[in-house]
């Protein structure tokens, strides 16, 4: 089932895109690299390995296998609208409702048999531990090995070395789970790859900073985490330099994402996955545009190939998720400063430490440089407790609020 | 005469407040919402211009506000209830800090300029714990009317604390309480006390210290005089209420009504 849909998405979308092969959108071919990475993950023709959120991705392309992080599931069935039943599946296995719906959705969707079986799972104990927890569990459900990256808190000398370390471990892991070795010359431009698709985003993103920002809402939602799926390949080069290239031409003719933007909001952590009209509301309703994403930033440096595991370890440590709460506090304030954002959303998503943990401290930090933060409280994943006319008041009233004052950054 | 109506359609009643162009209150009306809210609105027209004595004509412009805002024809704008409280309590109560808003569904505190402009606002999660939807149940499992519910904490000895306050749960916990004989007034007391105490906690969230703050409270719920009182309690400061505490939102959506046609009129000039 899932094969085929994917087939047909990647048709689809290449259909979509042979159009107007000149102006491709960024988004689309976003989409479409993965859509391929869905239909390789369902294909059963390559090594696949269920990972965690700050997993080494491109040293694993390096090494042939398919790699993706399981709440990538969540969402993916949150956005086609079907994780109702992939939730209760979890539910009446006796996981707790409160928990996060990325993890309740992918413990159902491998009860029912809806995840490809992998070679071998690679768990991250950054950014949550219940993702963690949620690794170990699928390990014993599809009798497989796992292999856990402990992500230190702080990139001190030891910390990245104690991390490097496992990084090189997990490699021979790897090698002994699909019988082949680790290629240098593989290696290498795997992370040549990874440099030029950062250096291509880093420029995207700088560019989103304009005002008026080339992007619109939609347009970036997800990005930053999922792109680091396509690191180490061309895919994520071509994506990197599709929405650098659409950016910089939109920017050089000082035309903004949207025709008439009055507000530019900075969205907190991920976004909400069911289908859902409140960006488009917003962006209607207010010209107010989510012009930033606490996920798409790029936190750290280019990776020797040379020698490259103390660069990934890095890049893991590096995530404003790994570490104290301030940490993120510090990320965000330097987003909303570089993004002159009006406004912050958090969704706050249910079930989430980093969600709902980390808001008082969010909402103050922010607040102390003229942001105000708007707290949804609302289940990215699971559209069964979506209150729409709840939350669209309270983004509206929002957008009347901060509408109604100059922005921090004049 | 130039008027300007503000149209408040909540989930349990729907409010309609018509002003002059000085801002001067003409006539109020509050008609319960009920299934049809296109009835209601057009009830809440009719009346409302009966009692002024005027013509759909005199209307220069119409604002909605509440949950059916966008149900409302014929509409300048629809702007959300927590502009609308905002800006109508600031001008019953120009001096007011931070309004306590309990309606139907939802119970909120907004944190004001002095200008009637928002500066901040949380509202409660999704369930309606200790909204006037839940004293509504609680009156019914009392076997009390609404109206009288707010009189009845009178002389309580607060030794009272309720377990939970799911609608569903507390509804059995009071029959429960009322079978093993305690008294109504505790009972009263206790769910008043609940319910002041998780509007501090919102009333905090958005206004820090409170102590030096200046309060008001509007919604229906505001007629309840023992949620008054132990609101006044926890809070530790007196609250300021209006006399219609219910049409505070449709006034704010009239004020809105007369600004934005101005501002318009202004522009087309
Ligand atoms: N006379 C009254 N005495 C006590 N409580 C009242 C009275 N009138 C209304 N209420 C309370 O106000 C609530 C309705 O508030 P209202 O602001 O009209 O709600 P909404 O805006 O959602 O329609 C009722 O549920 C009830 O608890
Ligand atoms: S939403 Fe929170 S709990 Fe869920 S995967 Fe992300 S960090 Fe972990």
């Amino acid at each position: 089932m899932m094969k085929s849909y994917f087939d047909d998405l990647v048709s689809g979308i290449e259909a979509r895109l042979a159009e107007d092969p000149e102006n491709r959108s960024p988004r689309k071919v976003y989409a479409l690299e993965v859509a391929r990475l869905g239909q390789r993950l369902y294909g059963e023709t390559e090594s696949v390995a269920w990972c965690g959120v700050t997993a080494p991705f491109d040293l694993l392309a390096a090494m042939g296998v398919t790699s993706c992080f399981v709440e990538f599931v969540g969402a993916m069935l949150a956005a086609t609208g079907m994780e109702g039943a992939f939730l209760e599946e979890a539910e009446h296995a006796g996981y707790g409702g409160d928990t996060c719906g990325y993890h309740r959705a992918v413990l159902g969707a491998a009860r029912k048999d809806l995840m490809p079986v992998p070679d071998f799972l690679i768990a991250t104990s950054s950014p949550c531990t219940g993702g963690l927890a949620v690794m170990e569990n699928l390990a014993r459900h599809f009798e497989k090995d796992l292999f856990v990256l402990n992500v230190p808190q702080e990139a001190s000398d030891a910390g990245v070395r104690y991390l490097a370390d496992q990084i090189r471990d997990m490699a021979a892991f790897v090698a002994d789970h699909t019988g082949q070795r680790l290629d240098p010359a593989r290696l290498r431009q795997a992370i040549d790859n990874t440099n030029r698709a950062r250096t291509l985003l880093e420029e995207a993103y700088q560019l989103a900073q304009h005002v008026p920002s080339p992007v619109t809402g939609r347009m970036m939602g997800n990005f930053g985490v999922v792109m680091a799926l396509l690191l180490g390949t061309e895919a994520a080069v071509t994506v990197a330099r599709t929405y650098r290239d659409a950016f910089a031409r939109r920017v050089e003719k000082g035309e903004g994402g949207l025709a008439r933007e009055n507000l530019r909001l900075l969205w907190i952590q991920n976004r909400i996955q069911f289908k859902n009209p409140l960006i488009e509301m917003l962006e209607k309703d207010f010209g107010a545009v989510v012009v930033a994403d606490e996920l798409n930033a790029i936190t750290w440096e280019a990776i020797d190939p040379d020698d490259p595991y103390e660069g990934l370890a890095r890049r893991a440590i590096s995530i404003p998720f790994n570490g104290q709460g301030r940490r993120r506090v510090d990320h965000l304030q330097k987003m909303a400063a570089s993004f002159k954002v009006n406004g912050a959303i958090n969704p706050c998503n249910w079930g989430c430490r980093q969600g709902t943990g980390a808001r008082g401290l969010i909402g103050e930090g922010l607040k102390a440089v003229g942001v105000p933060v708007l707290n949804l409280e609302v289940d990215c994943i699971d559209s069964r407790n979506f209150a729409e006319g709840q939350l669209r008041t309270r983004l509206e009233a929002f957008a009347e609020m901060i509408a109604g004052r100059p922005s921090p950054w004049h | 005469m130039e008027v300007f109506l503000g149209i408040d359609i909540g989930s349990l009643s729907c409010d309609g407040v018509l002003i002059d162009s000085h801002g001067k209150i003409l006539a109020a009306t509050v008609v319960p919402t009920g299934a049809r809210n296109l009835e209601a609105i057009e009830r809440v027209r009719r009346e409302i211009l009966q009692t002024a004595g005027l013509s759909e004509a005199a209307v220069q412009a119409t604002v909605s506000t509440g949950y059916g805002r966008d149900r409302v024809e014929n509409r300048l704008a629809a702007v959300t209830e927590i502009t609308c409280h905002a800006r109508g309590i600031q001008a019953l109560y120009p001096d007011t800090d931070i309004l306590v808003d309990i309606g139907g569904q939802d119970s909120k505190a907004i944190r004001l300029d002095r200008q009637g402009g928002v500066q901040d606002f949380a509202m409660n999660d999704k369930c309606a714990a200790g909204t006037g939807r839940f004293l509504e149940a609680m009156a019914r499992a009392l076997q009390v009317d609404i109206t009288e519910l707010g009189g009845l904490d009178r002389g309580a000895r607060d030794n009272l604390t309720l377990s939970s306050m799911c609608t569903v749960f507390a509804e059995s916990e009071v029959v429960s309480l009322i079978a093993s004989g305690t008294e109504t007034r505790e009972i009263v007391a206790g769910l008043n006390r609940a319910i002041a105490s998780r509007t501090a906690s919102l009333v905090k969230r958005v206004g820090g210290d409170v102590n030096a703050l200046n309060v008001a409270m509007s919604g229906g719920v505001a007629r309840n005089g023992g949620v008054v009182r132990a609101i006044t309690a926890v809070l530790g400061r007196p609250l300021a209420v209006p006399d219609n505490p219910d049409t505070v939102g449709a006034f704010g959506a009239a004020l809105i009504a007369r600004q934005r046609f101005k501002g318009t009129a202004g522009h087309q000039t």
